[in-house]
């Protein structure tokens, strides 16, 4: 893949990535759902060679805090340092089967969602809701779906 | 120098994040940016325009002749009520006059605009509407609908504007007593989506469950008298100086389809 390629395929995830975490859901689902930028972000880390991964992340995270209407930061800060966790196992990824990627991808779910509430906690009062711990759960079970769909995406 | 690249992505969330909490420099950064993303709610919300667009067409002719009858006896009804209204105004005025008292009755220049999605975010409570700018929107204007205050203004493109409701806990507005104009501030609950609580009401003030708040228009943030909830629980002993009173918002946000936008007094 040329630099381009990588480029090229860091747009579209990152456009439906966006789309998907626009959709209004019903409350509680809302709330339980995967953090939709993390396994499609970590899609592109994994699969394509692309620089300036933490560069992306931040770009990435301000976008998604725009379109939530949050503190801008709050999404960047907890996408940058939970994919910096995943380019850390980047190498074991390639060589893992489908349950193991799992296991990484709600670690790196877990790291988001405690820079998340973090960040939530230190601007805002913390607004916590128990459904919120499901996410990490959701993200992973979800993230087989989200790495077929994503790898016809990048055929 | 991979970890120099985190370090300095952090820094920089971190510096955002100090930024955007205690300055409002990038306000006009995040509209623009906003701006430029507003076709994702395009795409977002094209699957309900066109399942609206096919209900339209596919609504059979007696369920809208019915629907225009039930409408007719209620604009009916709301005109009686309204002919008692003008009364009340009228009457108002003449005591106003009598009283020399500066005080109006409001007649404000009202937006009708429709919900197209209730809640992006997994923290905070809004809804986007399709009206923006271009239809004369400004962040801060009050939104109500049939039964009571929604939310106001906090994000506008050209296209759309995003409302937090008042169930949100991070947003504050000015009330009122409906019954004795003792005033305080609610703000949303966070363990409860659909209640409030009113802070700042000192612990001997006179307030019964049942009670009426409305907007107190203090500060000129929002216009005063529009209804926001009704008391349903009074506490004294979380506080040492203040009352703790939940409030059940009187519109229900979960069937929202139209709200109105204030957009100011007409002239």
């Amino acid at each position: 893949m040329t630099n381009s390629n990588h480029l090229a395929l860091l747009v579209k995830i990152s456009i439906i990535a966006l789309i998907t975490c626009a959709i209004s859901l019903p409350s509680f689902l809302e709330v339980a759902s995967p953090f939709w930028l993390l396994p499609f972000f970590s899609y592109w880390v994994i699969y394509s060679n692309g620089k300036n991964i933490y560069t992306a992340a931040f770009i990435l995270g301000i976008l998604l805090d725009i379109i939530e209407g949050g503190t801008l930061g709050q999404n960047a800060s907890a996408l940058v340092l939970s994919s910096a966790f995943i380019l850390n196992v980047k190498k074991s990824f390639f060589v893992s089967n489908l349950t193991t990627q799992q296991v990484y991808i709600f670690l790196g779910s877990i790291i988001y969602l405690i820079i998340f509430l973090l960040v939530h906690q230190l601007t805002q009062d913390l607004n916590f809701k128990w459904l919120l711990l499901l996410s990490p759960f959701t993200s992973a079970i979800l993230w087989p779906l989200i790495r077929y769909l994503l790898a016809k995406l990048k055929q | 120098m991979r970890l120099v690249k985190l370090l300095l992505a952090v820094l920089l969330s971190i510096i955002l994040i100090l930024l955007d909490t205690r300055f409002s420099y990038l306000d006009n950064f995040k509209r623009f940016t906003l701006t430029l993303l507003s076709p994702i709610y395009i795409i977002v919300d094209f699957p309900s325009q066109v399942i609206d667009w096919v209900n339209d067409k596919g609504a059979d002719n007696e369920n809208l002749i019915s629907e225009n009858d039930y409408l007719k006896g209620q604009l009916i009804e709301l005109k009686a009520r309204l002919q008692t209204y003008n009364n009340l105004a009228l009457e108002n005025q003449k005591i106003s006059a009598l009283l020399d008292s500066s005080y109006e009755i409001p007649n404000h220049n009202v937006l009708l605009a429709r919900v197209k999605s209730i809640s992006q975010s997994r923290l905070s409570n809004k809804i986007v509407i399709d009206k923006g700018s271009n239809d004369g929107l400004a962040l801060s204007q009050l939104v109500v609908a049939s039964s009571g205050v929604v939310g106001q203004v906090m994000q506008v493109t050209p296209l759309f504007a995003t409302v937090r409701l008042i169930s949100d806990p991070t947003q504050f507005m000015p009330v009122k007593n409906s019954r004795n104009g003792i005033r305080g501030i609610t703000k949303g609950i966070a363990s409860n989506e659909k209640g409030m609580i009113v802070e700042y009401v000192p612990l001997d003030s006179d307030v019964k469950v049942g009670d009426l708040y409305l907007t107190s228009g203090i500060g000129n943030s929002y216009p005063s008298g529009y209804l926001l909830g009704r008391v349903t629980s009074i506490d004294n002993s979380l506080d040492p100086s203040f009352l703790s009173i939940t409030l059940q918002p009187s519109q229900n946000m979960d069937q929202l389809e139209m709200v109105l936008i204030i957009k100011g007094k007409n002239d």
